[in-house]
């Protein structure tokens, strides 16, 4: 049998591994576990924003049929040991991070009572008989309010609200904006979103008291992160603690932190002796998944008269709810609001500060995008003021400041350093349709429909390595990750990793990437991950960084196997190394009919005695484990392009089409490529459009269901063009980049331009997302 | 019928015959009582279609039904359609156009896509997107959804 | 989200029903759309629901003569892909497309939607347009002496609804239906539906309700008496936002919601005119 070209996997449109049991009904989900014994927890959560509580009566609840147990704090308090969220960064507090609230509770929904019950129907029943009376203590809803120095404190040890302040500047900005000739501002928001998984989140805690070992089943995008966190919060080594994400419905970092939960199933299981489930139901997930976005960004972009950046300047209030939330603290969102503000383009003075602002609110924790969606909308609005101003248009202004191919290695006004990749290439992918759309346009102006076109240029970093920490001294390594690979005794390939998938993918584009580099078919190789067992160290899948970490480790690994698979396949057939070669699962001398299956040579190998001598065999390593850190990261840049029709008599907004395109390196799946693609537009229209989380004054939260947190449908997003270039690939192992975040990052921005542009005869600007029709209609008829 | 009262219905071809409590919720009867986890439970509420399975023909919510509802009835969920070896066309059209990421959503996508493509002509995209307007997802942004049912309009299915 | 814990009857004769909802804390149970997510929510709790659909002959699509009779269990699936709906009354037809989604119309019931009585829902206000009479199993109530207020019918506690008549439309009536809500399938922010007959191309027949915009669905009977013309169907479209008092809510501004009835008025209006024969 000759086989003379390998088969390409990588760039190919391969099937989903996951697809068949996903499709036919037999994923295994959390809520799908279901473990002998096992008891159920209901809470009873806070619903006062910021009160002492003075009295739990549970004295009925616990009397209700099938009650096992009931908790509050002080039940639980020598039972584990508190954790924060550390940081070294300069002004930044952590605050504790309480399972069950003890003297206080900061934001409605809040866990103050665990009901443990036979199952949850009975847990809820006695949820019910539980009272539990509060002191209200100050009003401490207001982000700007609570930034004051006389607010009342959230964390009285913290001594002020302000959690963390940050300042990113270069050269003088004041002197830049004093000698421009166009100089446009704004008071930006973006209100609060909710990640909104479909799945929500769940966790299963099994401990078995002969071993002393726990097992908590975790819809975590972060196992290993949990795990070793976990082993400090209850006292048991990482031996003995086991972090396993099965299934997971969504995750877009709203299931990419620890949750209190997460640590009380852990507490319970082990007290109780009982395998705990707690699965949140939707009202849950609506008031208690960590939740993004809310931000107030004050904002002046200055410009000479040709339209050439000179400066920019914005102070930012985040309003990060009542807790900083492990591991990436309070910080994590508002940091990169100023550090990626400047985006894609040269701004030689700037002066970008921040505060993190706790509130009465839900903690705000990474959700896709992590700032860059908001600083995106403000950049991209106020480059298109600018242009407006200068009757220039918005495309000829992204041009003349976006960073052009020979300015790479770029440094960035922020610091950050953008390394070569398709700046320009995909801004005029984005506008080869731009010249028409723009006909298209004025035909439709002339019959009164309002049309609008907007534009959004942005670029991140993924894939970070070692050397760019997401805040200094977090209790966390993000730089590195872990693969092993290892072929078994029957030839069965095995890779393990340390991230976690919840939709991406990763088990069909890793086996893509192992299959490639060993020479097996992507059948042949089944992916371990999302679990804490599965390597030494691993932290997980946020930060768009699995591609390219994993991925890296994968190549790496998967290349050092295949060395050892060639020497003992040179051995056996007494060939040189170099003519030995391994594709599509066969093992085979180059130009000959002389081969053999990986399960025979794993049977050579390992099985037949006497097959190998003692010295080859004991020095062949069909396993190999690699750990890989990038240092630095990856640029990945896109251009996005939104033509919306907004009504001219309900407001009602309609998004007529969409484009994207984007440079991610090399591409392993082009179907997961686009699928990440029309995703997150899809979340980023919704933020644009119609998402908003809603306090009352009181801190009661508003939108308590899917009917009021208002989410797209089908039928409210478009189809999409996604287009893919590959530029100059990254220096890392496979030439990737990560790309998972792109579509929140970018169509705020879009959306906000095109529907600006639709009103442009009115002059009104959109720098408040969402902007829904009340919020036009505000805005339109000038109540 | 009181309080545990007896129950029998058919799901997915199989004759079933179980105690119940009123209040027990259809979509935690057959994940819980009956083992079939392929169907989901999202919001409790009826707006996110994860839960949806076929009753006596019908698509319906599983998690807006109590399972006493339905003393007699006939049901189908996801688990009928096709198995890990032999996905049926709809689920094979939703794997080619890659057309589900985590899941969740999906086994509520194919029972509604099963109604929707036996009852109405889906003659364009946008009735296909309004007909998936009631099956929430947060994963595809629906582009590979539609393209899956439309395949699977063209091949006939459901006709 | 699990509901509390209820005693369940399937009666199959009007008679048992109505003896099981001398109960004090019983409540029907139709099609579940409605009552069950209140129960989820734990918002609702009573002690005894009353299935009534096991009782025979409560859906049916009758034809009286140009009009229909509706039982009260036919779910809006049915009403949705009947011909003589389509046929006698397009706006009912057209309506039933806004009604949530498929899986909800599938289960969903006429009976139940009118007597649960959300003032953005559809039915309540298409029964008040089409001059519907709402048969009991005690009498027979005009859609006009219905409602009292969002939520709240004129139904006795053992009262059920058994059958909606609805009256023929003369021949030449012309409708329109304009619906706005924040998604596909939402209720609505406000909605507006207009039956008119012409002669001579003036406006003889005119009904406008709106839904959503007020407490209850409710028949715009000053911008009814200003349509004369085409060109007064602007005068009747701002009359007919001053006449509701409309709430703000989470989704929309009282101020808003009375604009947009200005609009769908106007498109109501226009629709219905141009099919008017």
């Amino acid at each position: 049998m000759e086989i003379d070209a390998r088969p390409k996997m990588i760039g190919a449109r391969v099937q989903r591994l996951e697809d068949p049991r996903l499709l036919a009904g037999q994923g295994r989900f959390i809520d799908d576990l279901n473990l002998p014994r096992m008891l159920h927890i209901a809470f009873v959560r806070s619903d006062h924003a910021h009160a002492r509580i003075l009295e739990i009566d549970s004295a009925d609840a616990a009397a209700k049929p099938g009650v096992a147990a009931i908790f509050t704090a002080p039940d639980i308090a020598g039972l584990w040991n508190p954790i924060r969220a550390t940081s070294r960064m300069a002004d930044y507090h952590a605050t504790e991070l309480p399972v069950l609230a003890h003297d206080k509770v900061r934001y409605v929904g809040e866990a103050v009572v665990a009901v443990v019950a036979e199952n949850r129907y009975l847990a809820e029943d006695a949820a019910e008989q539980i009272m539990v009376s509060y002191e209200p203590l100050g009003d401490a809803i207001d982000a700007i309010a609570n930034a004051k120095a006389d607010a009342p404190l959230l964390h009285d040890d913290a001594g002020t609200n302000v959690l963390a302040a940050r300042t990113f500047h270069r050269g003088d900005v004041d002197a830049a904006l004093a000698e421009a000739s166009v100089r446009v501002s704004g008071n930006f928001r973006m209100h609060r979103k909710t990640p909104t998984a479909m799945e929500n989140r769940g966790y299963v805690a099994d401990y078995d008291p002969g071993r002393r070992a726990l097992t908590l089943h975790s819809t975590t995008q972060i196992p290993g992160i949990v795990r070793d966190a976990l082993v400090e919060m209850l006292d048991i080594p990482g031996n003995r603690l086991r972090v396993v994400a099965p299934d997971v419905g969504g995750g877009f970092g709203g299931k990419g932190a620890l949750y209190p939960e997460e640590v009380l199933v852990c507490i319970i299981a082990r007290q109780l002796g009982r395998p705990v489930k707690w699965l949140s139901d939707r009202l849950e997930d609506l008031m208690t998944t960590n939740q993004a976005f809310d931000e107030h960004v004050a904002a002046e972009l200055a410009c000479d008269g040709e339209g050439h950046i000179l400066g920019l300047r914005a102070e930012v209030i985040g309003d990060v709810g009542a807790y900083s939330v492990y591991p990436w603290t309070a910080a994590i969102e508002p940091v990169q609001v100023v550090s990626f503000l400047p985006g894609p383009y040269r701004v030689p003075n700037y002066l970008g500060r921040v505060r993190a602002v706790a509130t009465s609110k839900t903690p705000t924790g990474a959700y896709r995008g992590v700032g860059r969606p908001i600083s995106t909308f403000v950049m991209e609005r106020l480059m298109d003021m600018a242009a407006a101003k200068l009757s220039l248009d918005p495309l000829e202004m992204r041009r003349r400041n976006m960073v052009q191919a020979d300015e790479f290695p770029y440094k960035t006004a922020s610091g950050i350093v953008w390394d070569r990749a398709g700046f320009m290439e995909c801004l005029d992918k984005v506008a080869s349709s731009y010249e028409s759309l723009r006909r298209d346009q004025t035909a439709a102006r002339a019959q009164g429909r309002w049309v609008g076109i907007g534009l959004a240029s942005y670029a991140e970093l993924t894939g970070l390595g070692s050397r760019i920490a997401v805040a200094p001294g977090m209790p966390v390594n993000t730089g590195t990750e872990t693969a092993t690979v290892r072929i078994d005794s029957t030839g069965a390939v095995s890779a393990y990793f340390g991230i976690a998938s919840q939709g991406q993918g990763l088990e069909t584009t890793l086996a893509q990437v192992v299959a490639e580099e060993l020479g097996v078919r992507v059948e042949d190789v089944d992916v371990i991950q999302g679990d804490s067992a599965a390597v030494a160290h691993g932290t997980g899948t946020y930060a768009s960084r699995s591609t390219v970490l994993a991925g890296g480790a994968a190549i790496n690994a998967a290349r050092a196997v295949r060395e050892h698979v060639i020497k003992a396949a040179a051995h056996i057939f007494e060939a040189d190394e170099g003519d030995v070669d391994a594709a599509d699962g066969q093992v085979f001398v180059k130009g000959t009919d002389r081969g053999m299956s990986f399960r025979e040579l794993a049977r050579a190998v390992y099985s037949e005695m006497g097959r190998l001598p003692k010295d080859i065999r004991e020095n062949i390593e069909l396993e190999a484990t690699r750990m890989y850190d990038p240092y630095f990261g990856t640029t990945t840049p896109a251009s996005h392009l939104a033509v919306v029709e907004v009504d001219p008599e309900t407001y009602q907004v309609t998004v007529q089409n969409y484009v994207v395109a984007e440079d991610c390196g090399r591409v392993i799946n082009p179907l997961i490529v686009d699928g990440q693609v029309h995703g997150g537009v899809a979340q980023g229209i919704g933020a644009a459009l119609m998402e908003e989380v809603v306090h009352d004054g009181a801190g009661q939260i508003q939108t308590a269901s899917l009917m009021d947190y208002v989410v797209p449908t089908a039928a409210e997003i478009p189809a999409m063009q996604v287009h893919h270039l590959e530029t100059v690939l990254p220096d890392n192992p496979g030439g990737f980049r990560g790309m998972g975040e792109g579509g929140t990052i970018g169509a705020p921005a879009a959306i906000a331009n095109a529907i600006t542009d639709a009103l442009a005869p009115m002059g009104i600007d959109i720098n408040e997302l969402p902007i829904t029709p009340e919020r036009l209609f505000r805005l339109i008829d000038g109540k | 019928m009181e309080a545990g009262g007896m129950i029998k219905l058919t799901v997915n071809g199989t004759m079933y015959e179980r105690a119940v409590e009123p209040r027990m919720l259809l979509a935690d009867f057959l994940r819980h009582e009956l083992g079939l986890t392929g169907t989901h439970v999202g919001c409790e509420q009826g707006v996110c279609g994860a839960c949806t399975v076929i009753l006596n023909g019908d698509s319906v919510r599983s998690c807006l039904c109590f399972a006493v509802q339905v003393d007699g009835g006939r049901i189908e969920t996801v688990e009928s359609l096709g198995t890990v070896d032999n996905l049926d066309p709809l689920q094979a059209a939703f794997q080619e156009h890659h057309a589900l990421q985590c899941g969740f959503c999906t086994p509520g996508m194919l029972m509604t896509g099963v109604d929707l493509l036996r009852k109405y002509p889906l003659a364009t995209d946008q009735e296909i997107r309004e007909g998936l307007s009631g099956n929430l997802c947060r994963c595809t942004g629906y582009e590979n959804v539609v393209k899956a049912i439309r395949s699977a309009v063209e091949a006939g299915y459901g006709d | 989200m699990k509901p509390p814990a209820f005693e369940y009857l399937a009666p199959v004769s009007l008679e048992a029903a109505v003896a099981a909802l001398s109960n004090e804390d019983a409540k029907v149970l139709a099609g579940g759309q409605s009552l069950v997510p209140m129960m989820n929510f734990r918002l609702l709790a009573p002690s005894l629901l009353v299935d009534i659909s096991r009782i025979p002959d409560l859906a049916y699509i009758t034809e009286d003569g140009d009009g229909l009779r509706i039982g009260a269990m036919t779910r809006h699936h049915a009403v949705e892909m009947s011909d003589v709906v389509r046929q006698r009354f397009p706006v009912l037809h057209a309506a039933m497309a806004h009604v949530a989604h498929l899986a909800i119309r599938n289960r969903g019931t006429i009976g139940g939607s009118l007597c649960h009585g959300d003032p953005a829902a559809e039915w309540p206000g298409l029964v008040l347009l089409l001059n519907a009479q709402l048969k009991t199993t005690k009498r027979t109530i005009p859609a006009g002496d219905f409602y009292h207020g969002a939520l709240a019918t004129d139904l006795a506690d053992d009262e059920i609804l058994i059958e909606i008549q609805f009256p023929g439309l003369a021949p030449g009536t012309g409708w329109g239906f304009e619906e706005m809500a924040r998604r596909s399938g939402d209720f609505a922010l406000a909605a507006v539906a207009a039956t008119i007959c012409l002669s001579d191309d003036r406006a003889t027949e005119v009904r406008i309700v709106v839904i959503g915009a007020h407490a209850t669905p409710l028949r715009l009977t000053a911008a009814e008496g200003l349509l004369t013309d085409h060109v007064s169907i602007g005068a009747a479209a701002d009359a007919a936002m001053q006449e509701i008092s409309p709430d703000s809510d989470l989704h929309a501004s009282a101020d808003y919601r009375r604009h947009l009835v200005g609009v769908l008025t106007k498109r109501a209006l226009a629709a219905a005119w141009k099919r008017a024969a």
